[in-house]
């Protein structure tokens, strides 16, 4: 099967996937951030109860395989009474896995700020909230903004996960092996997801680090 | 994100906060208090919710006391394990040849080092595997379900290697280079003996850490219906008709075995005396 032939079959359903693929690595992701400093401010919360929280949910879903996580969201969970439809078990499956490494960047963003400077801060007098607001998120979140543009890259990667449930449409790995089961898409039928991939990636890294420059805290 | 700022975590923690007085220790303790009650109330609630469902009868639990079980779920573990250190150690070479192609100051195989570290690190390896299940077929070549699996799960993980091992010779001074050749060795014999063991050293607790990704790649094995761990789950859950308590099982001994080897990283990490050197190209996986 040649490109032309591919792409007259097939391409309204490339197109469909790369924007299924786009769309759900958007919602991901912003839902990622909200969770991840969510769970930051347990981590680092007075409150032991609450940090030990914080350190369990990242301790357990940086370490579960999102194959293994998404079974249990699609099958297991409905036999507990909860039932949740395929695109959103996609996307809380993705959420949860990436929010832990997302509160991990935003734990070694406010690692890299130093005590010396809260300490320097409060004996200016500043409260406990200026010291936050001033002194320790605007610093935290430049300096995560290479981890996190990495973040955003594998939130998209682990979209592929979606593949493995029925979607409609399907996202750019599911359209791959819905081609290959109508006809013999060859290497092209491959080639054209990786490319959607590749190039959103590069895009994204491109445009992450521009504003990792223009952001960065020089040291 | 460095591993090895554990300690320096928790000071970092306790330092936003100044040292409490007898009235804020008091509101904290009562802090703690409702805190450890809404803890409580969320395990009850789950509990319950495994119990009210019949989910804790025993039917679905009794069959872990029994060592055929454990023997069934340890061979898929085997297998898990095999198919990870086969592809890691795949992996690790690809990335070695990759990053030494782009360094090597040759531009054309720059250049394509280059794109193929790319291109591998922008793909999920789920298309990576259809690609070797699906595509690799239609060309006549019959590949074994073991290498259908650790074929594409080693060659995803080796463009993030690649750039793992790149930041590592970035890292080297450059002094260690430029005294090599000023005692007359061959550039590319200095780079071999000097730069790239010193880069190594520099990364290795990324390198094992890295080696999470590849076990979490493995488990889809059942794409191309390898036996590893989740697979022979799916087994027993045919055989015991207990769904939930296996899937559960399961996660929990991937958990484990990827927290020991993340804590592997920390003590290697340690032990070189080396901050972790890498692009924070975690990918979760």
């Amino acid at each position: 099967m040649g490109f032309t032939e591919l792409w007259s079959t097939y391409g309204q359903n490339y197109i469909d996937a790369l924007l299924t693929t786009w769309g759900m690595t958007l919602v991901c992701f912003a839902l990622v951030m909200v969770i991840a400093v969510f769970v930051t401010v347990l981590r680092v919360s007075p409150f032991k109860p609450l940090r030990w929280l914080g350190d369990l949910y990242v301790q357990i879903f940086r370490n579960i395989p999102g194959v293994s996580l998404l079974i249990i969201v699609v099958y297991a969970l409905p036999y507990l009474n909860v039932v949740v439809d395929y695109l959103p078990s996609v996307i809380v499956t993705v959420v949860l896995v990436a929010s832990a490494f997302g509160s991990e960047n935003f734990m070694s963003g406010i690692n890299t700020i130093g005590v010396g400077q809260i300490e320097a801060a409060r004996s200016l007098g500043m409260s406990f909230g200026k010291i936050l607001r001033r002194i320790v998120i605007p610093q935290a979140l430049r300096s995560t903004v290479l981890p996190m543009t990495n973040l955003f890259i594998a939130v998209m990667l682990t979209t592929a996960l979606g593949s493995q449930v029925p979607l409609d449409p399907p996202e750019l790995t599911g359209v791959v092996s819905y081609i290959n089961t109508r006809s013999t898409g060859g290497i092209l039928a491959f080639a054209v997801s990786a490319l959607g991939y590749v190039l959103t990636a590069l895009a994204i890294g491109f445009a992450g680090s521009r504003l990792d420059r223009k952001v960065r805290v020089l040291r | 994100m460095s591993v090895n700022t554990r300690s320096a975590q928790l000071s970092m923690r306790d330092a936003l906060y100044e040292e409490p007085g007898p009235k804020t220790r008091r509101r904290i303790r009562i802090g703690t208090g409702i805190a450890a009650l809404l803890l409580a109330a969320l395990l009850a609630l789950v509990v319950y919710q495994f119990w009210a469902t019949g989910q804790l009868d025993p039917q679905y639990w009794l069959f872990f006391t029994q060592p055929t079980t454990w023997g069934f779920l340890f061979s898929g573990f085997l297998g898990t394990l095999s198919v990870s250190l086969s592809a890691a150690a795949i992996a690790l070479v690809l990335a070695l040849l990759l990053m030494l192609g782009r360094i090597s100051g040759i531009r054309p195989l720059a250049v394509v080092c280059r794109i193929l570290t790319d291109f591998f690190r922008g793909v999920p390896s789920l298309l990576l595997i259809y690609f070797f299940f699906l595509v690799v077929p239609q060309y006549g070549i019959k590949l074994p379900a073991f290498w259908m699996l650790t074929a594409p799960v080693a060659l995803a993980a080796s463009g993030v290697l690649a750039e793992v091992l790149r930041a590592g010779v970035n890292a080297v001074p450059r002094g260690q280079m430029e005294a090599a050749l000023s005692i007359g060795m061959r550039p590319f014999r200095a780079r071999m003996l000097i730069v790239v063991p010193q880069a190594i050293r520099f990364v290795i607790p990324s390198l094992i850490s890295q080696l999470v990704v590849v076990v979490k790649d493995t488990t889809l094995a059942y794409v191309v219906s390898y036996p590893d761990l989740l697979q022979n789950a799916r087994v027993l859950i045919t055989n015991y008709d207990a769904l939930v308590s296996t899937y559960f099982v399961a996660a929990i001994i991937y958990i484990l075995l990827n927290y020991a080897i993340n804590q592997l990283a920390v003590l290697a990490s340690k032990k070189t005396g080396s901050t972790r050197v890498d692009r924070m190209t975690q990918n979760p996986t």
